[in-house]
């Protein structure tokens, strides 16, 4: 009974409710659900096509829910994700179109390039943070609305290549891009780093030094405090390395994946992947199973568009669904905590 | 409204008969009688814990007793220490909080207005019932703490610690509005430890210890080194085994200054030597805490501090300073240790030692719990105390700071930790031993310091050490 009620009232039970639920909006908009799940399923796992997809939104996703597991876990709520993905994505698609050494080596310095763009861009809210005490919530999410500007005036103006039609860098030289993974698919080693780097946070979160000291400011700030971590230095690093994260993921999709910048990077990987932290208990190697759960969703909601005649929106649906089940169940476990022993 | 009719001078206004009080593992209350007259100011003083919040809150109603009777002779006010007033509300509306004056269905303000003015101006108390409350300075928020109590007119007006957070100035005015209430009939009592408002303007003093009243006054007839005795207990400390203390210093500061207001540091200058507990000994809100903060690093201050790198910390609130609750034993035994050599193994925590070091401490601390790995959350105060108290003294500190090691715990736990602190400074450490009970200090402690207001207000040391002079000092009399 208890292992069920844990269970069901965990994300394993958030994710059937928001499942359920959408059903019934599928009836109410008179769709059989069973047609839109079906078409749902295929168009992410029916094939090697589509499992590679899948994979590719799985990756996408990934990088930065693990940096906002990082960030979580220090107690930090970096919501800014998206703004870090897309800097990390333009410093890797920038320095490829007009600085890469054409060596074997340069996809190394690309995807550092990302990693440190967008450890920078979380940086920011760290520093804000730790020197005046700013809500990270506010400056992470305000940073995306100014990295996404940043992003379009720069490939509209002097980034843009020279013979694009649309707002976009000069693609990359053959050379830096990373390798596929499954050939003639979208799908390269990017979900390999990515899987690796789930593996390394679990590690320092769990086996370091930092891993402990950030664990403690998470979960018990003025223990931590009082007991040797030097809290505005945490918050730094934690934000930094949370961005840095994301960051390296926007340089996976542009050497990976578009083998250019543009705008259209993300179509919001960096607020889905809250979802999908949350979802992982904020733990990285469930962290992976979640992403590759919003990534069938993400993969399969075209193809329910064009099988089952189930418009795309209902994908996000539901993950706002399954937010929503997880954010009440977090709330209520709070409340009854709350009260009085 | 009607003015109530004044009791008689010296009848009896409000009669405690026989009132106990427990919680969980503690006496608040053992056994009181107590009676007001109309027209005094009776003081109930003691050390903190005492008993006196507890026996107030009794007579207000808001707790009830075990066993014992309350009977007044009318309405009974009550003071708190803390005030509990809604800070966006003007002050007419904080008065009349829930007794609000009606028409028809609305609130009427102008009637209000006019009933705190006419109060006000009765007892003597200067305000403008139109001004928000949360604008106000501290001791006009106590104005209206009072006149809240007032509007209802009460036989029986119970004040807790109703100077605590009042200047000089405004202490003096305060004691004039009560001194005019009492002398119109009303049964005042205050609970304070703070001696010489008791001598200046009470009329009888009841001195409570451990849940208890041990000895009652007529203040006309007693003096501050009387009641500070009868507070503390005349009885001498168990002596603990103090031999001589290597002179070496091993914790010192020079001038310290931290913090702002009424708990700043004004220039500490101590030392702390190696084998030697320095106790500092004082009323709660005196300084302590800024001091225990500016030497856990929690908060900037000024001046000279030499601490040793191998300090161990014990946090006066375990649950928020001390433990991550959600973490088991075995993690919690790292925290304040995770950078020290032996607790780590390069950039990585050394799990087996960590588990070794938790087992040391709960064979040595006595700790029940099921397992290590069991949450510390899940634990008694006792042991979760256990576990805190072992970790600040794994692998011999040079320096520890315990601040109020057996708060709220057991006897038996208490008597533990009292005995690895001893055992540690015989070992070798330097301990300062922050604590609101002079019990405490007094078996422990090598050397005294008295705190108050901020400063080091007399120093005792070995055969000097004179329970009856440290209670002076630390009710803020000279000796």
């Amino acid at each position: 009974m208890s292992y069920l009620k844990r269970t069901l009232g965990g994300p394993a039970g958030a994710i059937l409710l928001a499942f359920f639920l959408a059903a019934v909006a599928m009836l109410v908009a008179g769709v059989s659900p069973l047609d839109g799940f079906e078409a749902l399923f295929i168009g992410s796992l029916g094939g090697r096509n589509q499992i590679a997809e899948t994979l590719v939104q799985t990756t996408a996703l990934l990088f930065p829910a693990l940096g906002i597991t990082l960030a979580f876990r220090a107690g930090l709520f970096n919501i800014g994700a998206e703004g870090q993905l897309v800097i990390g994505g333009l410093a890797a698609g920038a320095l490829g179109a007009h600085f890469a050494p054409a060596t074997p080596l340069a996809i190394f310095v690309l995807l550092a390039a990302g990693f440190v763009g967008g450890g920078i861009w979380g940086g920011i809210a760290g520093w804000l943070r730790a020197q005046f005490n700013a809500n990270e919530i506010i400056s992470t999410l305000m940073l995306n609305f100014v990295a996404l500007a940043v992003a379009n005036y720069l490939v509209s103006g002097p980034l843009k290549a020279s013979n694009a039609s649309g707002a976009e860098t000069t693609p990359l030289p053959a050379s830096s891009y990373l390798p596929t993974l499954i050939p003639d698919t979208r799908l390269s080693i990017a979900i390999v780093i990515a899987i690796g780097a789930a593996i390394v946070l679990r590690w320092l979160l769990k086996r370091t030094v930092f891993g402990y000291e950030l664990r403690a400011s998470g979960e018990a700030p003025d223990a931590a405090r009082r007991n040797g971590v030097n809290m505005p230095r945490m918050t730094l690093l934690a934000l930094t390395l949370s961005g840095a994260i994301a960051g390296l993921g926007g340089a996976t999709i542009v050497t990976g994946v578009l083998h250019r910048f543009n705008t259209q990077l993300s179509p919001g990987y960096g607020y889905t992947a809250i979802a999908v932290a949350l979802v992982g208990d904020l733990n990285p190697l469930w962290v992976c199973v979640a992403a590759f759960g919003f990534g069938i969703l993400e993969a399969g909601g075209l193809a329910m568009q064009a099988l089952a005649d189930v418009p795309k929106d209902a994908i996000h649906v539901i993950e706002g669904l399954i937010i929503l089940v997880l954010a009440a169940r977090r709330y209520v476990a709070t409340r009854a905590e709350a009260a009085p022993i | 409204m009607e003015a109530r009719e004044p009791l008689a001078p010296d009848a009896p206004a409000l009669e405690l008969r026989g009132i106990q009080k427990a919680y969980p593992g503690v006496v608040a209350v053992g056994g009181v009688d107590l009676d007001l007259r109309a027209g005094e100011i009776h003081a109930l003083v003691g050390e903190n814990g005492a008993g006196k919040s507890t026996l107030a809150n009794v007579a207000f109603g808001a707790i009830k007793p075990d066993a014992g009777t309350v009977r007044a002779a009318g309405t009974v006010g009550l003071v708190h220490q803390h005030f509990q007033l809604v800070g966006r509300l003007s002050v007419w509306q904080n008065v009349m909080l829930g007794r609000e004056p009606r028409r028809g269905w609305r609130i009427d303000a102008r009637a209000g207005r006019e009933r705190v003015r006419a109060l006000a101006r009765d007892n003597g108390l200067e305000i403008d019932p139109d001004a928000f409350v949360d604008e106000l300075p501290i001791g006009v928020q106590q104005r209206v703490e009072l006149l809240r109590e007032l509007e209802r007119e009460p036989a029986v007006l119970l004040l807790d610690e109703p100077t605590a957070a009042l200047a000089p100035a405004e202490i003096d005015s305060f004691f004039k509005t009560i001194t005019q209430l009492a002398a119109r009939g009303t049964a005042i009592m205050i609970v304070t430890h703070k001696l010489h408002e008791v001598l200046a303007y009470s009329s009888r003093v009841s001195v409570m210890r451990h849940g208890k009243i041990v000895a009652r006054f007529e203040t006309a007839s007693t003096s501050v080194d009387e009641i500070a005795r009868a507070m503390v207990g005349g009885e001498l400390p168990q002596v603990a085994q103090r031999s001589e203390t290597a002179p070496a210093p091993r914790f010192s500061v020079r001038n310290l200054r931290a913090g702002t207001g009424s708990v700043a540091l004004n220039g500490l200058n101590f030392e702390v030597r190696a084998g030697e507990i320095v106790g500092i000994a004082g009323v709660e809100g005196n300084g302590q805490t800024t001091l225990a903060d500016a030497i856990a690093g929690v908060i900037p201050f000024e001046g000279e501090m030499q601490r040793p790198p191998h300090t161990g910390i014990i946090p006066q609130d375990r649950h928020r300073e001390g433990l991550v609750l959600n973490w088991s034993i075995v993690d919690n035994t790292v925290l304040g240790r995770q950078r020290l050599p032996s607790a780590r193994r390069g950039i990585l925590v050394d799990r087996r030692s960590a588990r070794a070091d938790a087992e040391a401490i709960a064979q040595r601390f006595d700790v029940r719990a099921a397992s290590l790995d069991v949450a510390a959350g899940t634990l008694s105060g006792g042991n979760q105390q256990k576990i805190v108290v072992g970790r600040s003294l794994l692998g011999d500190p040079e320096f520890v700071l315990a601040y109020q090691p057996t708060r709220g715990i057991d006897v038996g736990a208490a008597a533990l930790v009292q005995s690895r602190l001893i055992e540690a400074r015989n070992a070798g450490a330097a301990i300062l031993l922050i604590s609101f009970e002079l019990d405490e200090i007094l078996a422990l402690a090598d050397r005294v310091l008295v705190m108050y207001r901020g400063a080091i207000a007399g120093e005792f040391s070995g055969a000097n050490i004179d329970r009856g002079r440290i209670g002076n000092l630390m009710a803020g009399s000279s000796v």
